[in-house]
């Protein structure tokens, strides 16, 4: 049962989250489920778990974190796996450490269940209301103020208000005001952050036109079905069906359905010269040509007018033609991402093949926004300098949907820690990719907005999606989201993938030992000389295994490194130390120490401009001081 | 606090001078000392002994004082290891690269110091007058590494860093980027690439007086007809000294390289499959991997039976085998020669031995053979004045052993993702000379040379 809702300084939440997108979602979801009294505000209860950008979640180091996500207890996994329409494991070809699921979403589908299962879930209070500003106390966030003139307070806030915030799109000459279109900007918000002290930087991003399904001519495109053996975001081998929350009792509900169910074809098709020549002749009207966007756009994402400048040699571009949905004949048209007035928009989209005669139903656009730089927040994504206030998702200058559900997560649960007084949860660099996204954005900050890459992760070997449920164990038992029974059964997967390797290692045939025979010949599909009991595991516990057997060279050699450093992780930097006391460190690193505020000599050390001599001199100080 | 770890400096300015000091300090000062100088249990300790130092590869190195600490009555703390050579460069970097390959590693501005600090040998109060000297002491270094990388070395370092990072950022976009819009996938090219970067740090290996000893081995293919006997040459070889066998980590190169050491050198034999045209597919491919295999050798011993026909040779194998690295054996002397054993015009005029692997009639010689040959002919005095000290020898062997791992072996495509784990640490052991390579560098090439995104 649900209690009503609670206004007012006398009757305060445990937890607010502003805003329900992927982020909000999460951080509700993951505090309400570790018992805690939340509040979730949105501005628009239509727009829950809104993909604004394009309907497919995961892909290369996204669906990784999907994957850690999934074993902590996150959401994101089963709502996408339940809504997708097409799955596609990405580098099947290449070894399982870089292998990544991606899925095309129903958008619609996406939204409604994940809106139907924060209805259900105890503890969470849903409200549409927009934030207009923050209640501060004495240097802690105590509150927020919305546009209906009701305040609510709580003894921890999350702030996950996306691209919100001063929000301003781009249609060649013609701008509007808000953060997607047809949605409506947080103006004031940004004004109530800067008055606390935060500082904030403007990122641009972008999105192509939407067209008709029925106007594409198809005989002109290339189909690109799905895989026909679908790799799913959760893991199935460790639930029962009282883990799957709710709604995906399967058949019985409208919102979701059987994972691998409904299959849609994507489609690709290409731009040709004559689509440079119309970029070319327009530039001079691109809202970013003639530099009326400020702010910095992604370099991975670039505008149809970004590739033909840039890359003037190339003379076409991929198109990729996405379906919306199950019911709505809507397309999203991948690779056309432009802030040229909208008659070039139509010049443009018929120089490509197969679009000829496409309808655009909605314009491509660009936002800007204001983003807070995260090198104000710790790795629980709190901030240094207001206690109980914490930022996640694409306003700490992220993109990406997985990106925002996992600082989300990360967020909730520390709320819910910090107010019980709890050891927070921070996960290594080496644990997941998700420790590598928080370490990277408060370490190091970000220049462009932030999308993760495999190729960001130096222990990347180690971090396989596979490998999710092995390897946050110890954080999924001490969060404790997901039921006992599902604990359970991943400890029994744990066991055995060690156990199992141990046996490989060791035991001996005519050709040596039994893991020699696997490394001689990796690529084999079945081992004859194993026993029959190992074929007897699951399918994603024997991949573990004979993973960790082949590859074990490199992954020993990432555990000696890990090893190593640990010294180093295990020293901790004092809160609001004085760098500036310290003769022997150089000004610089002072300056970036000082801003930064490192929990520990690790985190010291990954500064950039911090160097091994002023790690030595740090250490001697910590030693002198303790003494 | 144990730091695990051990590290190794001169004490002394480096140049010529009467006697240099160079220490050692951490856990495996004490198995060093008994190595280095032939001691049989514990040294003993706090007491100047006079020794030849033995290299790990067993040959006498310099003639030294040296004293023996066992922790902590040291000045760290830790067992310590005080080497008194004599004061010539040659001699510093070579005990220096020696105690490299028995573990050590050449340790940061004031480490010596902060270790004893932290182990309790310096009084709290001086805590910031030792960071003082850290700090001067890394400034220093900074200023002297600079210095050395705008000579010829850094315009190496620099452009080698750079194709380092033209390959990751090529490898890199085909993990991250599978479904974009990039060109087809040639797996050749960088293959190509790496080869070319491989080549160019093993020349800047070469061109260190010490090149040899720190360099990873001779890789010297024999080749020859089937049955000239070239598997007795290696088993006769191996077994001239103890043949070090060694398994090398990893997934698809679970192989063995026989090592074997002639004087001062240490040789990688690499036995290959007989050399000659075949019908049949499967000794072809054998075949084609021999000639592979050639391609990355540094030197070649050429086995021929001389009771037999002289055997046809690729000429793609000939070109390689040029005089200064190639020494051929004329096997069979106990049998009479046969009428059409007559030696390819192209190796007429090579370094040749006459022996007979089976009698042992001329075997005697092989090795100071095989040595003058490689001492003569192969090894050429440096041309280039490319001075490189220990940190940053250290730092080019580790980037080439790195390279040399992410080009597998035979010839076999190695899972990209192993690749570019072993191009990240070879980047990494080279930003060890250019300062730390960020991660971000990498993608900015990668955007930078690719049109990612859709």
């Amino acid at each position: 049962m649900k209690g009503i809702l609670k206004t007012g300084a006398k009757a305060p939440y445990d937890v607010i989250v502003c805003g329900a997108g992927h982020a909000g979602c999460e951080a509700a979801l993951a505090a309400a489920r570790m018992g805690a009294d939340v509040l979730l505000l949105t501005g628009n209860l239509d727009t829950i778990a809104q993909m604004s950008c394009n309907p497919a979640v995961g892909g290369e180091a996204k669906g990784h974190m999907i994957r850690e996500l999934d074993a902590l207890g996150g959401e994101m996994g089963i709502n996408a796996d339940t809504t997708a329409i097409q799955f596609r494991l990405l580098n099947a070809s290449k070894g399982p450490a870089v292998q990544s699921p991606r899925a095309q979403c129903d958008k619609k589908a996406y939204q409604y269940r994940l809106k139907h299962i924060i209805e259900l879930q105890a503890n969470l209070s849903l409200f549409q209301g927009v934030t207009t500003d923050l209640i501060f106390e004495k240097g802690k966030a105590v509150g927020v103020k919305t546009h209906l003139g009701v305040d609510f307070y709580g003894r921890a806030l999350v702030v996950t208000t996306g691209t919100f915030l001063k929000a301003l799109m781009h249609v060649g000459d013609a701008k509007s005001e808000g953060g997607r279109m047809g949605d409506f900007s947080a103006k004031t918000l940004s004004d109530s952050f800067k008055s606390a002290g935060i500082e904030l930087g403007r990122f641009k991003t972008g999105t192509p036109p939407r067209i008709l399904g029925g106007s594409i001519d198809f005989s002109k495109c290339e189909e690109q079905p799905g895989d026909t053996k679908p790799t799913f975001f959760g893991f199935y081998d460790t639930r029962g069906d009282e883990d799957l929350f709710h709604v995906e009792h399967f058949g019985q509900s409208k919102l979701g359905w059987k994972p691998g169910e409904a299959r849609i074809s994507c489609w690709t098709t290409h731009t040709t010269p004559t689509t440079a020549e119309v970029v070319h002749k327009n530039l001079h009207r691109s809202a970013l040509y003639k530099g009326d966007i400020k702010g910095t756009g992604p370099r991975y994402c670039p505008s149809i007018e970004d590739k033909c400048v840039k890359f003037e040699k190339q003379d076409t571009h991929r198109v990729f033609l996405e379906p919306e949905g199950r019911n709505t004949d809507e397309w999203y048209i991948n690779g056309l991402s432009t802030s040229l007035p909208f008659d070039t928009q139509l010049e443009i989209i018929q120089t490509v093949p197969g679009l000829e005669k496409a309808h655009i139903i909605r314009p491509a656009y660009a936002v800007e926004y204001d983003f807070v730089i995260p090198t104000q927040l710790t790795p629980t994504l709190e901030t240094k300098n207001i206690e109980n206030l914490f930022f996640a998702g694409q306003i700490n200058g992220t993109t990406g949907y997985a990106e925002a559900a996992a600082q989300g997560f990360i967020a909730g649960v520390n709320a819910v820690l910090k107010i019980r007084n709890e050891t927070p949860f921070i996960m290594q660099r080496h644990e997941s990719y998700m420790g590598v996204l928080i370490d990277d954005l408060v370490t190091k900050g970000t220049t462009e907005p932030y999308r993760m890459f495999t190729s960001r992760a130096e222990y990347r070997l180690l971090l396989n999606a596979g490998s999710a449920e092995h390897r946050l164990l110890n954080h999924t038992q001490r969060l404790k989201i997901v039921s006992n029974k599902r604990i359970s059964a991943i400890e029994a997967k744990v066991n055995d993938t060690l156990h199992w390797v141990k046996f490989i290692e060791k035991t001996t045939h005519t050709g040596g030992t039994f893991a020699n025979s696997i490394r001689r010949d990796p690529l084999a599909i079945n081992y004859s000389f194993l026993p029959i009991k190992f074929n007897k595991l699951s399918e994603a516990t024997r991949d573990e295994i004979l993973y960790q057997v082949r590859y074990k060279g490199y992954l020993d050699r990432d555990l000696r490194q890990i090893a190593k450093n640990t010294n180093l992780e295990n020293i901790k930097l004092p809160k609001n130390f004085d760098y500036y006391a310290i003769r022997g460190l150089r000004i610089e690193s002072q300056e970036k120490l000082t801003a930064i505020q490192p929990l520990t000599l690790a985190q010291a050390s990954r500064i950039s401009g911090v160097n091994p001599a002023d790690i030595n001199v740090l250490a001697i100080f910590l030693r002198a001081q303790q003494k | 606090m144990s730091w695990g770890d051990t590290i190794m400096a001169l004490a002394t300015p480096m140049g010529e001078s009467a006697i240099a000091l160079i220490r050692v300090s951490g856990p495996l000062a004490a198995p060093i000392t008994q190595t280095a100088f032939k001691l049989e249990g514990t040294p003993p300790a706090r007491s100047v002994k006079i020794g030849y130092y033995q290299g790990v590869e067993g040959h006498p190195l310099d003639h030294c004082a040296y004293s023996y600490f066992e922790a902590p009555r040291s000045y760290t703390g830790e067992a310590m290891l005080e080497i008194n050579c004599h004061g010539n460069p040659l001699i510093i970097n070579r005990l220096m690269a020696d105690l490299i390959k028995q573990g050590c590693r050449v340790a940061e501005p004031g480490e010596f110091t902060r270790r004893a600090f932290e182990n309790g040998k310096i009084d709290l109060t001086q805590a910031e007058a030792i960071a003082d000297l850290i700090r001067a002491k890394s400034d220093r270094a900074i200023l002297l590494a600079q210095r050395q990388l705008q000579g010829a070395l850094g315009e190496r370092v620099h452009e080698l860093v750079d194709q380092v990072l033209n390959l990751l950022a090529q490898t890199e976009a085909y993990i991250d980027f599978p479904e974009e819009d990039l060109p087809p996938e040639d797996k050749e090219g960088p293959l190509q690439d790496l080869s070319k970067v491989i080549a160019s740090v093993k020349k800047l290996l070469r061109n260190r007086q010490q090149a040899p000893l720190l360099c990873d081995g001779i890789k010297t293919v024999i080749i020859g007809a089937p049955n000239a006997g070239k598997s007795s040459l290696l088993n006769i070889l191996a077994g001239h000294e103890r043949a070090l066998v060694s398994a090398e980590p990893g997934t698809t190169r679970d192989y063995i390289v026989e090592r074997i050491i002639i004087g001062q050198y240490s040789l990688q034999l690499v036995d290959t499959a007989g050399i000659r045209e075949s019908d049949n597919p499967l000794e072809a491919q054998g075949i084609e991997r021999a000639i592979q295999q050639a391609e990355a050798a540094d030197f070649y011993i050429g086995v021929f039976d001389q009771s037999a026909p002289w055997p046809d040779l690729p000429q793609s194998l000939l070109d390689r085998l040029t005089s200064e690295r190639t020494l051929l054996i004329i096997n069979k002397c106990d049998l009479s020669c046969h009428p059409h054993f007559n030696i390819h015009p192209a190796l007429a005029a090579h370094t040749k031995i006459l022996l007979s692997l089976k009698t042992g009639q001329g075997i005697d010689d092989l090795a100071s053979v095989i040595q003058s040959t490689i001492e003569n002919q192969l090894i050429h005095p440096s041309e280039d004045d490319l001075l490189i000290n220990t940190r940053h020898g250290a730092a080019i062997s580790k980037a080439y052993e790195h390279l040399n791992d992410a080009k597998g072996q035979d010839g076999l495509q190695k899972p990209v993702e192993l690749m570019a784990s072993d191009l990240r640490l070879a980047i990494d052991a080279l930003g060890e000379i250019t300062g730390k390579i960020e991660n971000e560098q990498i993608l900015d090439r990668l955007f930078g040379n690719f049109c990612i995104g859709k």
